[in-house]
């Protein structure tokens, strides 16, 4: 890490101000949160920008609250607040219980929930749960307000769907229903994810109407089947059955790559395991 | 935690606390980066990133006129020095010349007023290169066709470490090689009961600390001072002594507390650079890298290694071959005598009567590598100590009790020529096979292991030590010795309180001023316990002897009538004690004496190794046959120390090295993708935790007083990282059934082990 370059902090005091800065700012600026991507990146030589608009000086945007069967997450609501909330714990215990592995105790303590989206690094562990929740974000620019489902807002690799002036303003997540069940596992060696699993499953009684399974980490974004959602389908019995040929097709949507987290063959491998992992736990 | 043994020693042999702990954890000790001198500059480094490449030109014009920069130093602004430096053999040059042979070598410097404004300019000096083919391994070092990386004859360096020939820069790529053999190996293996044969891999791996590389250089008409984070500031003083062709007298080096080392510290880094730059820009000039920077400056030499291991029909290990090929990267610096060492430690610690080993260090365009904790021995103990379990799996016999069987005895002269052996190998095997439950049930999935390492430490032995009693009663130690986190300056008071009879928190420690504090080779190898302990403890003792004369003559009484006590004299009626023998004598309640002690390859330390370096560890792991992920569930070391000055500080150097030698056997390792090392930040590089150790964990002594040092102590420290890799990978071999011969083991790599096997 070098010393950083010369930047001015800029403090906005309400989204649409931030939004304006963005656009004024164009190529030159960009949104820090926690700063424990940007800054570091930064730090790198990686990224270079004058001028950082600061969500943090937006007051309630980090808020965390429960609205209409939705948890309402603010964009700069830091892991461990999240991690930590009674809201979270109560309505979500699968998110809270996410959150309390996600990188070390320093970056939960200022990395946010909108830092790690919004950068889209491909080894997020909210993201791939987020999707598998079906979770909309929140966005606001220039142009006003809008949702985008989760599996729309990560576009590739360090890339989201977000226009240049807009803000991830918050996580809206649906909680779970009586007969609907979650479960998030991750492997990991090394600092980030090398792969997470997440499966989300509605019962009715012992059938399995819906299921959504979703991988991140082993491929640029998370990544679900249909086929492989279609798999684990049916009767308990039956799916334990198909679970294998549903990891397959995961694995073919995900398309994982040989990279210093592993070899193809290894993350195919480990999405199977984790796969019946999830299963096993989502239904105890 | 109970290393404490039954003695009459009021000081030593207790577990006082450490006397840096304090400040150090409330941020208050003064490390280089937190020195300031008056005018200083701050220097940046630009790398080279090619591997192999003629440098054809550098336009610095641009940089130069940057805002607050002073200047900038490219190997093209080094007439006037000597600008090679290497104690082994002086390949290497303190910035690229002509040519870079590694990417990540530095190629040039920015001295600006500040760090931003030094590493602002940095990408607006223009190097053009011309690409030359590089080479990455030792086996393509030895191809036909391989490019020269070092084209010059090398002096060899004075202060080596060791008695042959430098092999560099004969024209190959060769930088050093080693062999010993005696017995005759092939007869052994023709007559062998069984013979186990095999290839095995030890990583490259970097030994982080906490505080990468920092010096500040001050260069003026007086001489050369240079702050650094140096761990051997004698040896620094030489190489800047070279190329700044100053008499030993004009260059000074000074090191406050450092913040780790395990190796990585030892020997010239960074300071030729920063003097080079201090020297240009006429004024003091600080250089620290960051830990990025600090991967691309050292590293351990990585292994292949051939070895071959013979028994009898009695399971008596009858012969071991090895051939070993070490990948040096681009320069030698401290690798040749690691060639010495790994091919030494080959042997033991076991008595065999054939033995041939052959090792061979090679020059490629890879980060240099140098001394790394453990010196050569954990490179191929892994191959030794995997070779015992395996050969003890072939005969059907007990791993622990084959060992028990082999191991070299105490006494026993079980290398040739060597020290006989010091330790008591029985009693670490025992103690650690206990501590972990040998013979009890294992849960399905675990495997418990036992393994052994015993290197020939101590390094050379030359030290010397001043001891300045004071007229209050006080103490200062003016020790060579750098504290770099071992705990020397908690140890070697300790010693000196011991002897005077005075309290410890009389005694004070100057440390590692080479224009004060007398010389010390090294602050490694696990020597200064022993040999800078010996050396406070004889100069407290030959204090103590001008003491007896200077109170003889103060009671006016013959020298003869003088009995020394605890803290001081009798003679007859009358007891004094220091502060009173030495304020009588100068008639004012001031002045000092000064003990001294020279420390030299003779008497008791003319054998060599200074001491064999024992321990044993032993672990009790779980593999997840799912994902190939190891769990470990009981760690112990025992530690053959002989007496544990300091029993806490002991027990904490074995965890600590055990911990770090757990690092290489699961996770760590440098991975270069042709010629970019791909993992060089601690982001990405992975080291042990503290969630990475197990539950239970044991630390244990063995105090039999067989060592060298004072009160029977030897050096420990290293030894139980030494085993901890091979140790893994019995371990899994004994859950899972799998025989992995390649460090880290990964959960990747034991799954595909796995995969093999259930084909
Ligand atoms: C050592 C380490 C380990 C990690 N391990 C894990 C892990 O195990 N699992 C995991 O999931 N993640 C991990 N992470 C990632 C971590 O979760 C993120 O660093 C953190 O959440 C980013 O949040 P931040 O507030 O610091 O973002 P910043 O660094 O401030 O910003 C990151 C990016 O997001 C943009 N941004 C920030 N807020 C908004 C917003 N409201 N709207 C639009 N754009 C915005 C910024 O412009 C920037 O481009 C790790 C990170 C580190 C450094």
């Amino acid at each position: 890490m070098m010393p950083l370059r010369k930047f001015s902090i800029h403090q906005p005091s309400t989204v649409a101000e931030a939004s304006q800065m963005l656009a004024q700012y164009g190529e030159k600026g960009r949104l820090y949160a926690g700063g424990t991507e940007l800054l570091l990146a930064m730090k790198h030589d990686l990224l270079r920008y004058e001028h950082l608009v600061d969500v943090k000086t937006i007051p309630d945007l980090n808020r965390i609250e429960l609205k209409n069967g939705a948890l309402m997450i603010g964009g700069s609501a830091t892991h461990r607040a999240i991690e930590r909330s009674a809201i979270v714990k109560q309505s979500l215990p699968v998110l809270a219980e996410m959150e309390t592995k996600v990188a070390n105790i320093r970056v939960r303590a200022c990395g946010t929930l909108g830092g790690n989206l919004c950068f889209a690094e491909p080894h997020s562990d909210p993201a791939t749960l987020l999707t598998a929740l079906g979770a909309k974000a929140h966005v606001q620019g220039k142009a006003g307000v809008r949702a985008i489902a989760m599996d729309k807002l990560i576009t590739g690799a360090y890339e989201t769907s977000l226009a240049g002036d807009e803000l991830l303003v918050g996580v809206e997540i649906p909680v779970l229903a009586k007969n609907q069940r979650a479960a998030y596992l991750k492997f990991q060696l090394k600092e980030r994810p090398t792969l997470g699993l997440a499966l989300f499953l509605e019962l009715d009684g012992d059938n399995i109407k819906k299921a959504s399974a979703v991988v991140g980490s082993v491929s640029v974004s998370p990544t679900q089947s249909e086929q492989a959602n279609r798999l684990l389908t049916g009767t308990r019995a039956q799916v334990e059955k198909q679970i294998g040929d549903a990891a397959e097709a995961l694995a073919n949507a995900a398309d994982p790559v040989d990279d210093t987290e592993g070899g193809a063959d290894y993350k195919r491998h480990l999405i199977g395991v984790f796969l019946r992992r999830a299963f096993v736990k989502a239904l105890a | 935690m109970s290393g404490e043994t039954k003695t009459d020693f009021q000081i030593v042999n207790h577990s006082i606390p450490r006397r840096d702990g304090r400040v150090k954890v409330t941020g208050k000790a003064q490390y280089v980066a937190d020195l300031r001198l008056i005018g200083m500059a701050y220097a940046k480094v630009l790398r080279s990133p090619l591997a192999h490449a003629k440098i054809i030109s550098i336009d610095k014009s641009k940089a130069e006129a940057h805002p607050g920069v002073y200047c900038v130093v490219t190997g093209f602004d080094l007439d006037g020095l000597n600008p090679y430096f290497g104690h082994a053999v002086k390949d290497h040059p303190l910035l690229a010349i002509d040519k870079v042979r590694y990417a990540g070598e530095p190629v040039a410097a920015v001295v600006a007023i500040d760090e931003r404004t030094a590493f602002e300019a940095l990408e607006f000096i223009d190097v053009k290169y011309e690409e030359l083919k590089g080479i990455f391994t030792p086996q393509e070092a030895l191809a036909k066709d391989a490019p020269l990386l070092h084209e010059k004859k090398f002096e060899a360096g004075a202060l080596r470490g060791f008695e042959g020939d430098v092999t560099a820069g004969q024209g190959t790529n060769i930088c050093q090689t080693h062999k010993i053999q005696w017995g005759d190996v092939d007869k052994a293996f023709k007559e062998a009961a069984a013979v186990i044969e095999g290839d095995y891999y030890f990583p490259m791996t970097y030994a982080y600390a906490m505080e990468p590389y920092v010096a500040i250089a001050d260069v003026t008409d007086q001489g050369v001072n240079v702050y650094s984070s140096a761990q051997h500031p004698f040896m620094v003083r030489h190489d800047l002594k070279n190329i700044f062709n100053l008499p030993v007298s004009k260059v000074r080096l000074i090191v406050p507390f450092v913040g780790g080392g395990y190796g990585s510290k030892s020997y010239t880094k960074v300071e030729p650079l920063v003097a080079a730059c201090s020297w240009k820009a006429k004024r003091p000039v600080k250089l620290q890298l960051t830990v990025e920077e600090a991967m691309l400056t050292t590293r351990s030499d990585d292994a292949y290694t051939w070895m071959k291991t013979a028994v009898d029909k009695n399971g008596k290990i009858i012969a071991r071959q090895a051939k070993i090929m070490m990948n040096t990267g681009a320069y030698a610096e401290n690798s040749p005598l690691v060639v010495e060492k790994s091919t030494n430690r080959c042997v033991g610690p076991y008595a065999i009567a054939n033995v041939l080993i052959e090792n061979m260090s090679l020059y490629t365009n890879t980060v240099p590598a140098s001394s790394y904790r453990g010196f050569g021995c954990a490179q191929v103990t892994l191959p030794g100590e995997s070779q015992i379990d395996e050969l003890a799996t072939k005969i059907g016999r007990d791993p622990y009790e084959f060992r028990l069987q082999n191991a070299a005895k105490p006494g026993e002269e079980f290398f040739p020529g060597m020290r006989p052996f010091d330790g008591t190998l029985k009693q670490d095997l025992d103690t650690a096979a206990k501590a972990i439950g040998w013979g009890t049930p294992l849960a399905k999935g675990h495997g418990r292991t036992v393994a052994v390492s015993g290197s020939d430490a101590g390094a050379y032995p030359l030290t010397s030590t001043a001891v300045r009693v004071h007229a209050d009663g006080s103490a200062t130690i003016m020790t060579g010795s750098t504290e770099l986190g071992q705990g020397s300056h908690t140890v070697l008071p300790q010693i000196a309180a011991e002897e005077l009879g005075i309290t410890y928190d009389k005694v004070n420690v100057i440390s590692s001023d080479t224009a004060i504090t007398p010389y010390d080779r090294s602050t490694g190898a696990s020597r200064t316990t022993t040999l800078m302990g010996s050396a406070v403890q004889e100069a407290c003792q030959e204090a103590i002897a001008q003491m007896v004369v200077m109170a003889a003559d103060v009671l006016k009484v013959k020298k003869e009538e003088i009995q020394s006590v605890r803290g001081g004299v009798r003679c007859g009626e009358v007891e004094l004690n220091w502060s009173q023998v030495i304020s009588k004598f100068y008639a004012l309640p001031d002045g000092e004496v000064i003990g001294r002690s020279y420390i030299r390859k003779s008497g008791k330390f003319a054998a060599l190794p200074v001491f064999w370096e024992a321990a044993a560890t032993g672990v009790e792991l779980s593999v997840d046959e799912d994902t190939g992920k190891i769990t470990m569930e009981k760690l112990a070391t025992v530690g053959d120390v002989g007496l544990a000055i300091n029993p806490a500080l002991a027990e904490g150097q074995d965890i600590g090295a055990a911990t770090m030698g757990m690092g290489i056997g699961l996770f760590e390792e440098l991975v270069y993708e042709g010629s970019q090392l791909m993992n060089g930040s601690i982001l990405d590089y992975r080291l042990p935790r503290f969630s990475d150790l197990p539950k239970q964990v044991e630390l244990h002594l063995v105090q039999n007083r067989d060592g060298v040092g004072p009160y029977g102590a030897k050096g420990g420290g290293e030894a139980s990282l030494n085993s901890m890799a091979a140790n893994i990978a019995n371990a899994v071999d004994k859950a899972v059934g799998v025989r992995i011969r390649q460090a880290p083991l990964t959960p990747e790599r034991v799954w595909r082990a796995l995969k093999e096997k259930n084909k």
